[in-house]
């Protein structure tokens, strides 16, 4: 899952970009508002993290836009505004949730977790697919009763790909959501990525569940 | 003497209407009294006249042909009125047979009347003495002797209709005390009852309802000057503590964030074993922002020192142009490899007296702004110019990016020249209105303008 963070406070924003990369996020951070509205409209991110008070384009102004763009992100307010007039106000200009400062970075992750699940429309966090399970809580994975162990961005992908099981996708759309903007990686890094998973996922079992579909994308699930 | 207004009234009231009553009685009294005594005095006068003109000299004795006996005044049970004719010598000739074996005063006076009080057979007299020489007969040749009447009268009716004067009097006045107490009562409690419901209205404002305002009743017209100045002072307050309320939130703001920039490393630090390096970066970090949090407080608490009057400047001879030099050292660096040329074009020998350290505060804090918001290769520099009274010091830079609007604000607290913008550790909004508190506590002033799109602060230090 990608993610945009948008936070003046430079410690917070490395820290905290740090902790959701570690959490198996792709994550891209913007300092100003200037920049994350950038960010926000150029990219699909699955949820944005913005702070309010923001130089240059405050983080209400930027919300504002990105709804009137029709993009789909859930949005989290991420500030020190705690008043239920500012909570109020915040979540009638669009956003999704609101988290006031100070707060546990875990609280931040579960909150992360649940407006994923949101974006496409998944209420448990296991995604059962056949007889594959993705704990997506803890970010382990099940064939059967053999746990897979994958790393971090084998993990992203199969996620991303188990959010849209049962749909072709591209591998633009994986790019968008697995890699952050600056990635270094060559586009090919994807093909490489869904060999290592199909060997984990599909090794020893008669039932293959990650698919090419060629000249279109991927597919996990049972293709018909 | 109690506090409230209702009773100063009411005993005003009672007081001022016993000290009239009383006066007024006393005068009525006394007015009754001489009139009544003046009456009876001529009473007693006209008879000791009728008495001694019944008073002859005949062959050479003295007649007194006054037959008192036919008198019911001066005779029977009833008898209030006595006499007695005596020589000038104190010599009786007559008097009242009523009398017995006692006898009225005698007064030798060379006066030819004189009115006497005197006390008798337990009652109060009060008498005449005449002094007269009888008429003589044609055939008379001697002269007759000065003879001395006294003629008393019983004055018991008449102090008896005086006491009953003195305790109607006494009763009259106790009673319309009385009735005035209570309508005392009732007529300041009606009139001071606007004042009583202006009271209440004030008592019922607290620091939560300050937007309240005294009125909407028709007040008298003496306390509408009251009600005006108590609701400009409302007024005042409201904004005082609206003002309080804003630096509390923005103080509460302003540490929020550096706390959860704290909060976040140590949780994210915790998620997973790391290596010592990774620990020692993110302790590192964490010192970091509560050294930034240590400043801000600092500011702060030297900001509350300033206002509540505990800081006193300790002036001495400072060099002005040494101390620009001092306090811009710590950002050279920075604005020299941001291509900032800085001109320091202050006499050299350019001594004040001040206070150093504050004063080093100031200089530090607009030279630091201007390092950081001068453009890449742009131009600082500071000049003076003494005036009447003082000294002003100018900090310019070509780095203005801030409106006339921020202009206006440059000094408030947590005023930043991006209104969005939440403290970033390195300015937290207070530094400029610290400066500006410092400069006051020395008696000077501060001022921003943006002269051809210049960024200017004058300081202008009072001559001490």
């Amino acid at each position: 899952m990608r993610i945009l963070l948008v936070e003046d406070y430079l410690p917070l924003q490395k820290s905290l970009a740090k902790g959701l990369r570690e959490a198996d996020f792709a994550v891209d951070a913007a300092g100003d508002g200037q920049e994350g509205l950038w960010y926000a409209t150029s990219n699909d991110y699955d949820v944005i993290i913005l702070d309010i008070m923001l130089p240059k384009i405050d983080g209400l102004t930027i919300l504002k836009k990105i709804r009137e763009n029709g993009k789909n992100n859930q949005v989290l307010l991420l500030t020190a505004k705690d008043t239920v007039e500012d909570k109020i106000k915040g979540l009638d200009f669009g956003a999704d949730d609101y988290l006031v400062k100070p707060f546990a970075f875990n609280e931040l992750l579960a909150r992360i977790r649940a407006l994923t699940r949101r974006k496409y429309e998944q209420k448990s966090p296991d995604i059962i697919i056949n007889d594959l399970r993705i704990d997506t809580n803890s970010h382990r994975v099940w064939r059967g009763n053999t746990e897979i162990i994958l790393t971090s961005r084998e993990y992203m992908l199969l996620e991303y790909l188990a959010r849209r099981k049962e749909q072709v996708v591209s591998r633009m759309d994986i790019w968008e959501h697995v890699y952050e903007f600056n990635s270094d990686a060559s586009s090919n890094v994807v093909d490489v990525y869904i060999g290592y998973l199909r060997r984990k996922l599909d090794k020893d079992t008669h039932i293959p569940l990650l698919h090419t579909i060629r000249g279109q994308g991927y597919l996990l699930g049972i293709q018909q | 003497m109690t506090n409230s207004l209702k009773a100063r009234l009411i005993y005003g009231m009672i007081l001022s209407t016993a000290i009239l009553l009383i006066t007024f009685d006393l005068i009525i009294y006394h007015t009754i009294r001489t009139v009544l005594f003046n009456q009876f005095d001529t009473g007693l006068e006209s008879a000791a006249n009728i008495m001694s003109a019944s008073v002859e000299f005949d062959e050479n004795e003295v007649d007194f042909e006054f037959n008192s006996d036919s008198v019911p005044e001066f005779t029977g049970k009833k008898t209030n009125t006595y006499y007695e004719l005596r020589q000038s010598n104190g010599e009786l000739i007559k008097k009242s047979s009523s009398l017995g074996n006692d006898n009225l005063i005698w007064i030798n006076s060379a006066s030819p009347k004189v009115f006497k009080t005197f006390k008798m057979k337990n009652h109060r007299y009060r008498a005449i003495v005449i002094n007269f020489v009888p008429k003589k007969e044609k055939n008379q040749t001697t002269n007759p002797p000065a003879l001395n009447l006294t003629v008393a009268r019983s004055v018991r009716n008449l102090l008896s209709h005086l006491e009953f004067l003195k305790y109607l009097l006494i009763f009259t006045t106790a009673g319309i005390i009385f009735i005035t107490c209570v309508i005392a009562s009732i007529v300041v409690t009606k009139g001071i009852k606007p004042l009583s419901a202006f009271a209440a209205q004030i008592n019922n404002i607290r620091d939560d309802n300050l937007k309240t305002r005294i009125g909407g009743e028709i007040l008298p017209q003496e306390i509408e000057p009251i009600k005006k100045q108590l609701n400009n002072l409302l007024e005042r307050l409201e904004i005082s503590f609206e003002r309080e309320r804003v630096f509390n939130a923005n103080v509460a703001h302003e540490l929020r964030t550096p706390i959860a920039g704290i909060k976040s490393i140590i949780d994210v630090s915790l998620t997973r074993e790391r290596d010592a390096k990774e620990y020692r970066d993110a302790l590192l970090e964490g010192l970091n922002i509560v050294n930034d949090m240590d400043s801000m407080i600092s500011k702060l608490l030297m900001i509350a020192k300033i206002e509540s009057g505990q800081m006193k400047p300790n002036i001495e001879s400072v060099n002005i142009a040494e101390l620009v030099e001092k306090c811009w050292k710590p950002f050279s660096d920075k604005a020299i490899s941001s291509g900032i040329i800085f001109e320091n074009n202050l006499d050299k020998t350019l001594a004040w007296n001040t206070d150093q350290a504050c004063l080093s505060i100031i200089f530090s804090n607009l030279l630091n702004n201007a390092a950081e918001y001068t453009n890449n290769s742009g131009r600082i520099w500071v000049t003076s110019q003494n005036t009447d009274n003082g000294i002003e010091i100018f900090f310019e830079n070509t780095g203005n990016h801030l409106t006339q609007e921020q202009i206006q604000t440059i000094f408030d607290y947590y005023s930043r020249g991006d209104k969005a913008r939440s403290n970033t550790g390195l300015h937290s909004g207070l530094g400029l209105a610290l400066t500006k508190r410092i400069i006051e506590l020395m008696s000077g002033s501060i001022k921003a303008d943006t002269p051809n799109g210049l960024f200017r602060i004058r300081v202008f230090l009072r001559a001490i």
